[in-house]
């Protein structure tokens, strides 16, 4: 690989540009950055899942030190899904080393294709439910409360604490195996998986969900990435330009996030998400049966 | 290190405060540093552009403590960068492992052995790369 001038500044802004739209989403620039190094820069998929990860990795500190330090984080539960999304990130990381190109490039298609649904069809009822105290109200399960999983933070929308009980425990592990799983195998964070699960089967506030699983995500992609590393699958040079431009793009893109509308957000995120599934699919299809789809530019 | 626990004796009204106040710390330090250093390495590989041959085996190559001590010496960008990635990878092992001391001193037994458990996971692959996954 010739590591040029062009090369890496190209790479750098490619991964600015992605890491601001992954926090204008909330989802992280992995989901951007490796079709964008896979399908413009033409780098094998398992490096570009490597890299990818290790952004990822950078990301998760940054954006999860700031939700930690205004303690929105629930750490307990943050360590405890850990157990599931580590075993999966390492069950993910083995896969992604024996697995073929089209194959990884096929299922990393779906996984775009079901969050550009996702991304739209999800509702956000929390407002309702911190007004009626609901949080609060739910009964815990055996482990939940054994952990003692319960916790509050400050809302500043709603101008006030919340209290919130944590119940679901089996669900929101299995679902965060599944998450580690997808972040292992992919390159990407999965907090769209777990922030899902937390705020939807485990009683968590949204905001404490994605907190949580922001600082979840490094320790997860850490094991994926020891994996990688130690197989000599990361590579340096590709890395440097991708975990700065994220940690970059990610930074700016928290802070205008607030200040967009969200329901034209949305669309434009449904259809970059289709558009690059389809990249993804076209490639994937290309390399294992020779069918080549129209390239649409991509 | 020495500053992480300068607040433990201050705040001693809520000890979980204590976990969070560590992890905070060890998360932007780790940031901080690993920014800083790929941002050198890239300075410098900009400035005198290389090739780079993409397979594992000249990877691993440089994974050994004599070649990152020359490289740092010389202010190699590749070992710059292959450093800063290492430092960027054990931050959270980092905070797993402060984790579980600050939970030791506070006590909170219950959560020393389930971050605990997260660690043997985190060693689990260091083990699985060392055997079999090539």
């Amino acid at each position: 690989m010739q590591y040029s001038l062009h090369f890496a500044l190209t790479l750098l802004g490619a991964a600015c540009l992605a890491g601001f739209l992954g926090a204008l989403l909330g989802v992280g620039g992995g989901v951007f950055i490796v079709p964008v190094m896979v399908l413009l820069f033409h780098l094998p998929v398992k490096v570009a899942v490597a890299a990818s990860i290790v952004s990822v990795i950078a990301t998760s500190n940054a954006g999860g030190s700031s939700y930690v330090d205004q303690r929105i984080t629930n750490l307990k539960l943050a360590m405890s899904l850990e157990i599931a999304t580590t075993i999966g990130a390492l069950t993910g990381s083995v896969l992604a080393i024996y697995l073929q190109q089209w194959l990884m490039l096929t299922i990393f298609s779906l996984m775009l294709a079901y969050m550009s649904y996702a991304a739209f069809t999800t509702r956000n009822l929390d407002d309702q439910k911190i007004a009626s105290e609901e949080f609060a109200k739910a009964a815990p399960d055996r482990l939940s409360r054994y952990l003692e999983l319960h916790g509050s933070y400050h809302d500043l929308a709603a101008n006030r604490d919340v209290q919130y009980i944590v119940n679901g425990s089996a669900i929101g592990a299995a679902v965060s195996y599944l998450a580690g799983l997808t972040s292992g195998m992919l390159g990407v964070g999965g907090g769209v998986l777990k922030v899902s699960a937390m705020n939807r089967y485990m009683n968590v506030p949204m905001k404490v969900a994605v907190g949580t699983s922001k600082l979840m995500i490094g320790v997860t992609a850490a094991v994926s990435s020891i994996l990688f590393f130690l197989a000599g699958l990361i590579h340096f040079p590709v890395v440097a330009p991708v975990a700065l431009g994220t940690t970059i793009g990610a930074t700016i893109g928290t802070m205008v996030m607030n200040r967009l509308h969200s329901s034209l957000l949305k669309w434009i995120f449904t259809a970059l998400m289709a558009y690059l599934a389809y990249g993804m699919l076209a490639k994937g299809l290309a390399m294992r049966f020779g069918i080549y789809l129209p390239s649409l530019g991509v | 290190m020495i500053v992480l626990r300068q607040s433990r004796n201050e705040s001693a009204g809520s000890s979980e405060e204590n976990v969070y106040q560590d992890v905070y710390r060890v998360l932007l330090a780790g940031m901080l540093i690993s920014s800083t250093l790929f941002a050198v390495g890239l300075l410098r590989v900009l400035l005198h552009p290389e090739t780079y041959p993409l397979t594992p085996e000249w990877v691993r190559s440089h994974y050994h403590w004599r070649a990152i001590w020359q490289g740092l010496k010389q202010f190699d960008a590749f070992t710059l960068m292959m450093v800063a990635t290492a430092l960027l990878i054990l931050t959270p092992v980092l905070r797993v492992v402060i984790s579980i001391w600050a939970f030791w001193v506070d006590r909170d037994y219950k959560f020393v052995v389930v971050t605990s458990i997260v660690l043997v996971v985190i060693a689990l692959s260091v083990v699985l790369s060392h055997f079999g996954v090539k």
